[in-house]
Protein backbone atom coordinates (compact mmCIF):
# COMPACT_ATOMS: atom_id res chain seq x y z
CA UNK A 1 0.00 0.00 0.00
CA UNK A 2 0.98 3.41 -1.01
CA UNK A 3 1.01 5.90 1.68
CA UNK A 4 2.11 10.01 0.99
CA UNK A 5 4.62 11.03 3.30
CA UNK A 6 5.51 14.00 4.53
CA UNK A 7 8.30 14.09 6.86
CA UNK A 8 8.98 17.87 7.98
CA UNK A 9 11.85 19.80 8.76
CA UNK A 10 12.98 17.95 11.81
CA UNK A 11 13.12 14.59 10.47
CA UNK A 12 15.61 16.07 8.21
CA UNK A 13 17.90 17.47 10.79
CA UNK A 14 18.27 17.02 14.52
CA UNK A 15 15.17 14.22 14.48
CA UNK A 16 17.01 12.21 11.41
CA UNK A 17 16.96 9.27 13.45
CA UNK A 18 13.39 9.33 13.23
CA UNK A 19 13.52 9.63 9.67
CA UNK A 20 15.54 6.59 8.93
CA UNK A 21 13.67 4.52 11.30
CA UNK A 22 10.10 5.08 10.44
CA UNK A 23 11.02 4.46 6.66
CA UNK A 24 12.51 1.05 8.14
CA UNK A 25 9.97 -0.06 9.98
CA UNK A 26 7.29 1.15 7.61
CA UNK A 27 8.90 -1.09 5.01
CA UNK A 28 9.09 -4.16 7.17
CA UNK A 29 5.08 -3.82 7.75
CA UNK A 30 4.67 -3.41 4.26
CA UNK A 31 4.06 0.05 3.45
CA UNK A 32 5.27 1.96 1.11
CA UNK A 33 5.76 6.03 2.22
CA UNK A 34 6.45 8.18 -0.80
CA UNK A 35 7.62 11.16 0.42
CA UNK A 36 5.19 14.15 -1.40
CA UNK A 37 7.07 16.05 -4.35
CA UNK A 38 8.67 19.61 -3.29
CA UNK A 39 6.87 20.00 0.30
CA UNK A 40 7.58 23.09 2.25
CA UNK A 41 7.33 23.88 6.16
CA UNK A 42 4.14 23.62 7.83
CA UNK A 43 5.00 26.78 10.04
CA UNK A 44 4.81 24.84 13.55
CA UNK A 45 3.46 27.32 16.14
CA UNK A 46 5.37 29.81 14.95
CA UNK A 47 3.53 30.63 12.14
CA UNK A 48 0.31 31.11 14.27
CA UNK A 49 2.41 33.68 16.47
CA UNK A 50 2.87 35.91 14.06
CA UNK A 51 0.59 35.03 10.91
CA UNK A 52 -2.50 32.93 11.43
CA UNK A 53 -3.48 33.10 7.48
CA UNK A 54 -0.22 31.63 6.55
CA UNK A 55 -0.21 29.17 9.45
CA UNK A 56 -3.77 27.39 7.56
CA UNK A 57 -2.14 28.23 3.64
CA UNK A 58 1.23 27.05 4.82
CA UNK A 59 0.53 23.21 5.21
CA UNK A 60 -2.62 23.80 2.56
CA UNK A 61 0.13 23.64 -0.08
CA UNK A 62 1.49 20.53 1.12
CA UNK A 63 -1.72 18.72 1.71
CA UNK A 64 -2.44 19.81 -2.46
CA UNK A 65 0.36 18.38 -3.59
CA UNK A 66 -0.34 15.35 -1.47
CA UNK A 67 -3.96 15.21 -2.54
CA UNK A 68 -2.94 15.93 -6.37
CA UNK A 69 -0.71 13.04 -6.25
CA UNK A 70 -3.31 10.89 -6.05
CA UNK A 71 -2.87 10.09 -2.47
CA UNK A 72 -5.77 8.93 -0.15
CA UNK A 73 -3.67 8.96 3.07
CA UNK A 74 -0.94 10.79 4.34
CA UNK A 75 1.63 9.72 6.95
CA UNK A 76 3.07 12.40 9.58
CA UNK A 77 5.52 11.52 11.96
CA UNK A 78 6.14 15.08 13.54
CA UNK A 79 3.41 16.25 16.27
CA UNK A 80 3.76 19.47 15.31
CA UNK A 81 3.22 19.43 11.72
CA UNK A 82 0.81 16.52 12.25
CA UNK A 83 -1.33 18.93 14.42
CA UNK A 84 -1.01 21.89 11.98
CA UNK A 85 -1.64 20.07 8.96
CA UNK A 86 -4.84 18.30 10.32
CA UNK A 87 -6.01 21.64 11.96
CA UNK A 88 -5.45 23.39 8.58
CA UNK A 89 -7.70 20.87 6.75
CA UNK A 90 -10.53 21.46 9.21
CA UNK A 91 -10.48 25.13 8.62
CA UNK A 92 -9.94 24.78 5.27
CA UNK A 93 -13.36 23.03 5.38
CA UNK A 94 -15.03 25.23 7.61
CA UNK A 95 -13.99 28.23 5.62
CA UNK A 96 -14.62 27.85 2.03
CA UNK A 97 -13.99 31.30 0.98
CA UNK A 98 -10.73 31.22 3.36
CA UNK A 99 -9.96 27.75 1.11
CA UNK A 100 -10.85 29.68 -2.43
CA UNK A 101 -8.51 32.49 -1.51
CA UNK A 102 -5.56 30.18 -0.89
CA UNK A 103 -6.05 27.94 -3.93
CA UNK A 104 -5.85 30.49 -6.20
CA UNK A 105 -2.05 30.62 -5.18
CA UNK A 106 -1.56 26.93 -5.27
CA UNK A 107 -0.71 25.19 -8.21
CA UNK A 108 -1.99 21.95 -6.81
CA UNK A 109 -5.13 22.85 -5.67
CA UNK A 110 -6.32 21.59 -1.88
CA UNK A 111 -9.25 19.85 -1.90
CA UNK A 112 -9.70 18.13 1.25
CA UNK A 113 -9.81 14.62 0.77
CA UNK A 114 -7.14 13.21 1.94
CA UNK A 115 -6.69 11.51 5.43
CA UNK A 116 -3.72 12.93 7.44
CA UNK A 117 -2.46 10.20 10.17
CA UNK A 118 0.23 10.69 12.46
CA UNK A 119 2.82 7.60 12.77
CA UNK A 120 0.72 5.99 15.33
CA UNK A 121 -2.94 5.76 14.08
CA UNK A 122 -0.94 3.62 11.12
CA UNK A 123 1.00 1.31 13.42
CA UNK A 124 -2.18 1.06 15.61
CA UNK A 125 -4.37 -0.18 13.02
CA UNK A 126 -1.85 -2.49 11.02
CA UNK A 127 -0.37 -4.03 14.09
CA UNK A 128 -3.16 -3.34 16.68
CA UNK A 129 -5.46 -4.99 14.02
CA UNK A 130 -3.05 -8.13 13.75
CA UNK A 131 -1.83 -7.25 9.96
CA UNK A 132 1.51 -6.10 10.97
CA UNK A 133 2.10 -8.75 13.61
CA UNK A 134 3.66 -11.12 10.85
CA UNK A 135 6.09 -8.59 11.28
CA UNK A 136 7.20 -8.75 14.26
CA UNK A 137 9.58 -11.87 14.38
CA UNK A 138 11.69 -11.45 17.48
CA UNK A 139 10.60 -10.80 21.52
CA UNK A 140 12.33 -7.93 23.08
CA UNK A 141 12.84 -8.30 26.77
CA UNK A 142 13.98 -6.13 29.38
CA UNK A 143 12.21 -3.03 28.35
CA UNK A 144 9.99 -1.02 30.76
CA UNK A 145 8.69 1.80 29.11
CA UNK A 146 6.63 5.24 30.18
CA UNK A 147 4.76 6.47 27.22
CA UNK A 148 5.06 9.98 26.46
CA UNK A 149 2.68 11.26 24.05
CA UNK A 150 3.28 15.55 25.18
CA UNK A 151 0.60 17.86 23.92
CA UNK A 152 0.53 17.76 20.43
CA UNK A 153 -1.17 14.15 19.23
CA UNK A 154 -4.67 14.28 21.34
CA UNK A 155 -4.86 18.36 21.89
CA UNK A 156 -5.73 20.44 19.27
CA UNK A 157 -6.05 24.50 19.29
CA UNK A 158 -9.18 24.14 16.82
CA UNK A 159 -12.08 21.18 16.77
CA UNK A 160 -10.89 18.42 14.89
CA UNK A 161 -11.55 14.58 15.40
CA UNK A 162 -9.25 13.21 17.59
CA UNK A 163 -7.29 9.61 17.36
CA UNK A 164 -7.28 9.19 20.74
CA UNK A 165 -8.42 9.11 23.61
CA UNK A 166 -7.77 13.21 25.24
CA UNK A 167 -6.67 12.63 29.13
CA UNK A 168 -5.24 9.44 29.14
CA UNK A 169 -4.11 8.33 25.53
CA UNK A 170 -3.69 4.66 25.04
CA UNK A 171 -1.90 4.43 21.34
CA UNK A 172 1.41 3.33 22.11
CA UNK A 173 0.55 1.03 24.84
CA UNK A 174 -1.52 -1.11 22.63
CA UNK A 175 0.93 -1.11 19.95
CA UNK A 176 3.90 -1.94 22.28
CA UNK A 177 1.34 -4.97 24.07
CA UNK A 178 1.13 -6.08 20.71
CA UNK A 179 5.02 -6.77 20.40
CA UNK A 180 5.05 -8.19 24.12
CA UNK A 181 6.39 -4.74 25.61
CA UNK A 182 4.24 -3.97 29.12
CA UNK A 183 4.22 -0.21 29.31
CA UNK A 184 3.82 1.19 32.56
CA UNK A 185 0.73 3.08 33.57
CA UNK A 186 1.87 6.84 35.03
CA UNK A 187 0.54 10.37 35.53
CA UNK A 188 2.78 12.84 33.11
CA UNK A 189 1.91 11.42 29.85
CA UNK A 190 0.10 14.17 28.16
CA UNK A 191 1.71 17.55 30.21
CA UNK A 192 3.88 19.53 27.83
CA UNK A 193 7.16 19.04 28.47
CA UNK A 194 7.68 23.24 27.42
CA UNK A 195 8.45 22.18 23.65
CA UNK A 196 10.39 25.60 21.96
CA UNK A 197 9.54 27.75 25.32
CA UNK A 198 12.85 25.89 26.74
CA UNK A 199 14.91 28.36 24.35
CA UNK A 200 12.77 32.13 25.83
CA UNK A 201 11.00 30.35 28.96
CA UNK A 202 14.00 27.73 30.34
CA UNK A 203 12.86 27.64 34.01
CA UNK A 204 9.68 26.94 33.29
CA UNK A 205 10.12 24.50 30.56
CA UNK A 206 12.57 22.43 32.73
CA UNK A 207 10.27 22.16 35.45
CA UNK A 208 7.98 20.52 33.43
CA UNK A 209 10.46 18.65 32.16
CA UNK A 210 11.64 17.39 35.58
CA UNK A 211 8.28 16.56 36.76
CA UNK A 212 7.59 14.35 33.61
CA UNK A 213 10.99 12.64 34.30
CA UNK A 214 10.22 12.36 37.99
CA UNK A 215 7.70 10.65 37.48
CA UNK A 216 8.45 8.25 34.96
CA UNK A 217 11.56 7.53 36.90
CA UNK A 218 9.84 7.17 40.37
CA UNK A 219 7.60 4.48 38.63
CA UNK A 220 10.45 2.40 37.96
CA UNK A 221 10.28 2.70 34.08
CA UNK A 222 13.72 2.55 32.31
CA UNK A 223 12.80 4.24 29.31
CA UNK A 224 10.81 6.76 27.75
CA UNK A 225 8.88 6.35 24.76
CA UNK A 226 8.06 9.17 22.36
CA UNK A 227 6.57 9.80 18.99
CA UNK A 228 7.66 13.85 19.38
CA UNK A 229 10.67 14.78 17.52
CA UNK A 230 10.11 18.02 19.89
CA UNK A 231 9.68 16.21 22.84
CA UNK A 232 12.32 13.79 22.44
CA UNK A 233 15.06 16.70 21.60
CA UNK A 234 13.56 18.05 24.84
CA UNK A 235 13.11 15.17 27.24
CA UNK A 236 16.65 13.98 26.36
CA UNK A 237 18.94 16.78 25.29
CA UNK A 238 18.16 18.65 28.10
CA UNK A 239 18.15 15.71 30.37
CA UNK A 240 21.18 16.86 32.72
CA UNK A 241 20.56 20.08 32.26
CA UNK A 242 16.97 19.25 34.24
CA UNK A 243 17.68 16.19 36.52
CA UNK A 244 20.47 18.21 38.38
CA UNK A 245 18.28 21.51 38.50
CA UNK A 246 15.72 18.90 40.10
CA UNK A 247 17.73 16.77 41.68
CA UNK A 248 17.06 13.33 40.00
CA UNK A 249 20.04 11.10 40.22
CA UNK A 250 18.55 8.71 37.09
CA UNK A 251 19.34 8.91 33.71
CA UNK A 252 16.84 7.42 30.86
CA UNK A 253 17.03 6.56 27.52
CA UNK A 254 14.21 9.03 25.37
CA UNK A 255 13.55 6.13 22.81
CA UNK A 256 10.87 6.90 19.68
CA UNK A 257 8.88 3.98 19.10
CA UNK A 258 10.18 2.99 15.93
CA UNK A 259 13.25 1.95 17.41
CA UNK A 260 11.85 -0.70 19.90
CA UNK A 261 9.22 -1.28 17.08
CA UNK A 262 12.75 -2.11 14.37
CA UNK A 263 13.98 -4.10 17.18
CA UNK A 264 10.67 -6.60 17.42
CA UNK A 265 11.11 -6.70 13.99
CA UNK A 266 14.18 -8.17 13.75
CA UNK A 267 16.22 -5.11 12.71
CA UNK A 268 19.59 -4.59 13.90
CA UNK A 269 21.18 -1.73 16.50
CA UNK A 270 23.31 -0.90 13.29
CA UNK A 271 20.39 -0.52 11.04
CA UNK A 272 18.35 1.16 13.13
CA UNK A 273 20.98 3.87 13.92
CA UNK A 274 22.99 4.07 10.73
CA UNK A 275 24.53 7.20 10.35
CA UNK A 276 22.11 9.12 12.79
CA UNK A 277 23.03 7.48 15.57
CA UNK A 278 21.88 9.90 18.11
CA UNK A 279 23.43 9.59 21.47
CA UNK A 280 21.08 9.58 23.81
CA UNK A 281 21.33 9.54 27.34
CA UNK A 282 21.76 6.64 29.32
CA UNK A 283 22.22 4.29 26.24
CA UNK A 284 25.75 4.33 25.84
CA UNK A 285 26.50 3.15 29.36
CA UNK A 286 23.82 -0.12 29.61
CA UNK A 287 23.93 -1.16 26.35
CA UNK A 288 20.51 -1.87 26.96
CA UNK A 289 19.34 -2.03 23.33
CA UNK A 290 22.50 -4.16 22.16
CA UNK A 291 21.13 -7.04 25.11
CA UNK A 292 17.75 -7.70 23.56
CA UNK A 293 18.55 -7.47 19.80
CA UNK B 1 -2.81 38.46 41.43
CA UNK B 2 -1.76 42.07 39.91
CA UNK B 3 -4.46 43.69 41.71
CA UNK B 4 -3.97 47.46 41.12
CA UNK B 5 -7.52 48.61 40.30
CA UNK B 6 -8.42 49.65 37.33
CA UNK B 7 -11.71 51.73 35.97
CA UNK B 8 -14.25 50.18 34.61
CA UNK B 9 -15.45 51.18 31.18
CA UNK B 10 -18.32 49.70 29.48
CA UNK B 11 -17.47 50.63 26.25
CA UNK B 12 -14.47 49.96 26.28
CA UNK B 13 -14.52 46.46 27.94
CA UNK B 14 -17.28 45.26 24.94
CA UNK B 15 -14.95 46.70 22.13
CA UNK B 16 -12.05 44.62 23.47
CA UNK B 17 -13.57 41.62 23.95
CA UNK B 18 -15.14 41.76 20.99
CA UNK B 19 -11.84 41.91 19.42
CA UNK B 20 -10.26 39.09 21.45
CA UNK B 21 -13.19 36.80 20.46
CA UNK B 22 -12.74 37.79 16.62
CA UNK B 23 -8.96 37.00 16.42
CA UNK B 24 -9.09 34.03 18.69
CA UNK B 25 -12.58 32.55 17.73
CA UNK B 26 -13.42 31.92 20.58
CA UNK B 27 -16.39 32.58 22.27
CA UNK B 28 -14.99 33.91 26.27
CA UNK B 29 -18.48 35.39 27.49
CA UNK B 30 -19.45 31.78 27.68
CA UNK B 31 -17.37 31.04 30.28
CA UNK B 32 -18.83 30.95 33.69
CA UNK B 33 -15.56 30.45 35.70
CA UNK B 34 -15.70 26.56 36.96
CA UNK B 35 -12.07 26.61 36.87
CA UNK B 36 -11.34 23.32 35.32
CA UNK B 37 -8.55 24.86 33.35
CA UNK B 38 -7.08 26.70 36.21
CA UNK B 39 -6.31 23.27 37.99
CA UNK B 40 -4.97 21.68 34.23
CA UNK B 41 -2.97 24.51 33.41
CA UNK B 42 0.90 23.67 33.89
CA UNK B 43 2.18 26.94 34.52
CA UNK B 44 -0.32 28.25 36.78
CA UNK B 45 1.68 28.19 40.12
CA UNK B 46 4.58 30.39 37.88
CA UNK B 47 2.16 33.28 37.02
CA UNK B 48 0.93 34.69 40.13
CA UNK B 49 -2.04 33.57 40.50
CA UNK B 50 -3.53 34.50 37.36
CA UNK B 51 -5.19 31.08 36.20
CA UNK B 52 -6.88 30.79 32.69
CA UNK B 53 -10.55 31.33 33.58
CA UNK B 54 -8.97 34.53 35.78
CA UNK B 55 -7.48 35.95 32.28
CA UNK B 56 -10.96 35.63 30.85
CA UNK B 57 -12.52 37.39 33.38
CA UNK B 58 -9.96 40.37 32.99
CA UNK B 59 -10.73 40.64 29.46
CA UNK B 60 -14.67 40.72 29.84
CA UNK B 61 -14.28 43.28 32.46
CA UNK B 62 -11.62 45.17 30.11
CA UNK B 63 -8.98 44.93 32.17
CA UNK B 64 -6.53 46.04 29.31
CA UNK B 65 -3.43 46.52 30.41
CA UNK B 66 -3.70 43.62 33.28
CA UNK B 67 -4.50 41.29 30.27
CA UNK B 68 -1.58 42.17 28.04
CA UNK B 69 0.99 42.23 30.48
CA UNK B 70 0.25 39.31 33.59
CA UNK B 71 2.07 36.35 33.39
CA UNK B 72 0.03 34.13 31.99
CA UNK B 73 -0.44 35.49 29.12
CA UNK B 74 3.58 35.41 28.12
CA UNK B 75 4.01 32.24 29.95
CA UNK B 76 1.39 30.33 28.16
CA UNK B 77 2.81 27.29 26.78
CA UNK B 78 -0.27 26.52 24.01
CA UNK B 79 -0.06 23.01 24.81
CA UNK B 80 -4.23 23.10 24.85
CA UNK B 81 -5.12 21.60 28.41
CA UNK B 82 -7.52 24.52 29.63
CA UNK B 83 -9.09 24.25 26.01
CA UNK B 84 -9.88 20.18 26.03
CA UNK B 85 -10.84 20.42 29.39
CA UNK B 86 -13.15 23.22 29.33
CA UNK B 87 -17.38 22.39 29.50
CA UNK B 88 -18.02 25.16 26.87
CA UNK B 89 -15.06 24.45 24.63
CA UNK B 90 -13.30 28.13 25.35
CA UNK B 91 -9.34 27.31 24.08
CA UNK B 92 -7.91 30.23 26.52
CA UNK B 93 -4.81 28.98 24.94
CA UNK B 94 -5.67 30.56 21.54
CA UNK B 95 -7.29 33.75 24.06
CA UNK B 96 -3.15 34.14 25.67
CA UNK B 97 -1.86 33.72 22.27
CA UNK B 98 -4.11 36.36 20.74
CA UNK B 99 -3.21 38.95 23.97
CA UNK B 100 0.59 38.21 22.82
CA UNK B 101 -0.36 39.25 19.43
CA UNK B 102 -2.27 42.14 20.83
CA UNK B 103 0.65 43.15 22.68
CA UNK B 104 3.13 42.95 20.54
CA UNK B 105 0.77 45.11 17.90
CA UNK B 106 0.81 47.55 20.94
CA UNK B 107 4.30 47.79 21.07
CA UNK B 108 4.20 46.44 24.58
CA UNK B 109 7.59 44.66 25.34
CA UNK B 110 6.80 40.50 25.53
CA UNK B 111 7.94 39.44 29.11
CA UNK B 112 10.17 37.23 27.52
CA UNK B 113 12.76 39.12 25.21
CA UNK B 114 13.89 35.93 22.95
CA UNK B 115 10.10 35.20 22.52
CA UNK B 116 9.08 37.40 19.39
CA UNK B 117 12.84 36.77 17.95
CA UNK B 118 12.30 33.07 17.99
CA UNK B 119 9.16 33.38 16.16
CA UNK B 120 9.98 35.59 14.14
CA UNK B 121 13.37 33.82 13.11
CA UNK B 122 11.62 30.93 12.39
CA UNK B 123 8.65 32.13 10.69
CA UNK B 124 10.47 34.46 8.29
CA UNK B 125 13.25 31.57 7.84
CA UNK B 126 10.40 29.22 6.14
CA UNK B 127 9.10 32.05 4.10
CA UNK B 128 12.46 32.76 2.64
CA UNK B 129 13.81 28.95 2.21
CA UNK B 130 10.42 27.58 2.01
CA UNK B 131 12.24 24.38 5.17
CA UNK B 132 13.88 24.98 8.18
CA UNK B 133 17.18 24.85 8.73
CA UNK B 134 17.92 24.72 12.28
CA UNK B 135 21.71 26.03 12.28
CA UNK B 136 20.40 29.04 9.87
CA UNK B 137 17.03 29.37 11.74
CA UNK B 138 18.93 29.68 15.49
CA UNK B 139 21.37 31.60 13.52
CA UNK B 140 18.98 33.91 12.32
CA UNK B 141 17.63 34.09 15.92
CA UNK B 142 20.66 34.86 17.47
CA UNK B 143 21.07 37.79 15.19
CA UNK B 144 18.32 39.68 15.86
CA UNK B 145 19.18 38.72 19.50
CA UNK B 146 21.78 40.88 19.26
CA UNK B 147 20.91 43.10 16.96
CA UNK B 148 18.36 43.88 20.35
CA UNK B 149 21.12 44.30 22.43
CA UNK B 150 23.09 46.72 20.04
CA UNK B 151 20.29 49.21 19.98
CA UNK B 152 20.31 48.96 23.34
CA UNK B 153 23.89 49.28 24.13
CA UNK B 154 24.16 45.86 25.82
CA UNK B 155 27.32 44.79 25.09
CA UNK B 156 27.43 42.36 28.20
CA UNK B 157 24.34 40.15 27.25
CA UNK B 158 25.32 40.31 23.53
CA UNK B 159 29.05 38.13 25.13
CA UNK B 160 26.64 35.77 26.77
CA UNK B 161 24.32 35.16 23.80
CA UNK B 162 27.11 34.44 21.87
CA UNK B 163 28.56 32.29 24.63
CA UNK B 164 25.46 30.99 25.85
CA UNK B 165 24.08 29.94 21.96
CA UNK B 166 27.30 28.38 20.89
CA UNK B 167 27.77 25.89 23.94
CA UNK B 168 23.73 24.66 22.71
CA UNK B 169 24.90 24.04 19.49
CA UNK B 170 28.55 22.60 20.92
CA UNK B 171 26.39 20.55 22.94
CA UNK B 172 24.26 19.76 20.06
CA UNK B 173 26.95 18.68 17.70
CA UNK B 174 28.45 16.38 20.80
CA UNK B 175 24.84 14.54 20.43
CA UNK B 176 24.57 13.96 16.60
CA UNK B 177 22.21 16.34 16.18
CA UNK B 178 23.51 19.11 14.27
CA UNK B 179 23.26 18.69 10.41
CA UNK B 180 25.04 20.92 7.95
CA UNK B 181 23.29 19.61 5.24
CA UNK B 182 20.59 22.48 3.67
CA UNK B 183 17.24 22.01 2.30
CA UNK B 184 14.82 24.09 0.77
CA UNK B 185 11.37 23.90 -1.00
CA UNK B 186 11.12 25.27 -4.82
CA UNK B 187 7.85 26.18 -4.44
CA UNK B 188 8.91 29.44 -2.45
CA UNK B 189 7.13 31.80 -5.00
CA UNK B 190 3.91 30.67 -4.04
CA UNK B 191 4.63 31.11 -0.43
CA UNK B 192 5.92 34.39 -0.87
CA UNK B 193 2.23 35.15 -3.02
CA UNK B 194 0.35 33.72 0.16
CA UNK B 195 2.32 35.90 2.46
CA UNK B 196 1.25 39.18 0.55
CA UNK B 197 -1.96 37.85 0.46
CA UNK B 198 -2.02 37.81 4.35
CA UNK B 199 -0.87 41.42 4.55
CA UNK B 200 -3.31 43.51 7.04
CA UNK B 201 -5.33 40.50 7.90
CA UNK B 202 -5.82 40.28 11.71
CA UNK B 203 -7.19 36.32 11.69
CA UNK B 204 -7.96 34.04 9.16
Amino acid sequence: MDLAYYPGCSLYQSAKLYNHQTKLVFAKLGLHLKEIDDWSCCGSTSAGKINDFMAVALPARNLGIAESAGFSEMVIPCAACYSRTKVSQKQLEDFPLLKNEINMELSKKVTGNIKVSSILEVLMREIGSGRGLAAVTNKIKGFEPACYYGCMYTRFPYDVPIADNVENPQGMEKVLEAIGVKALDWNYKTLCCGASSVIYNTESALKLMAKIMQDAVSRGANCLVVTCPMCQMNMDSQQDNYCEKHGIEERLPVLFITELLGMSMGLSREELQADENLVINGMNGTQMCGDSV
Amino acid sequence: MVNEPFEYNAHAADVFTREVMARSGQDITACYQCKRCASGCPVAEDTDMVTPNRLIRMVILGDIENALTNKLTWKCLFCHTCGTRCPVNIKTGRVADTLKKMALDAGIDPQQPEYKNFHRAFFSYSLRWGRINEIGMMGEFQLRNTWDHLKKGNYVAIVSEIIGKSTMAWEMFKQNRLHLSFHSSKGRDEISRLYKKSAGRKWI
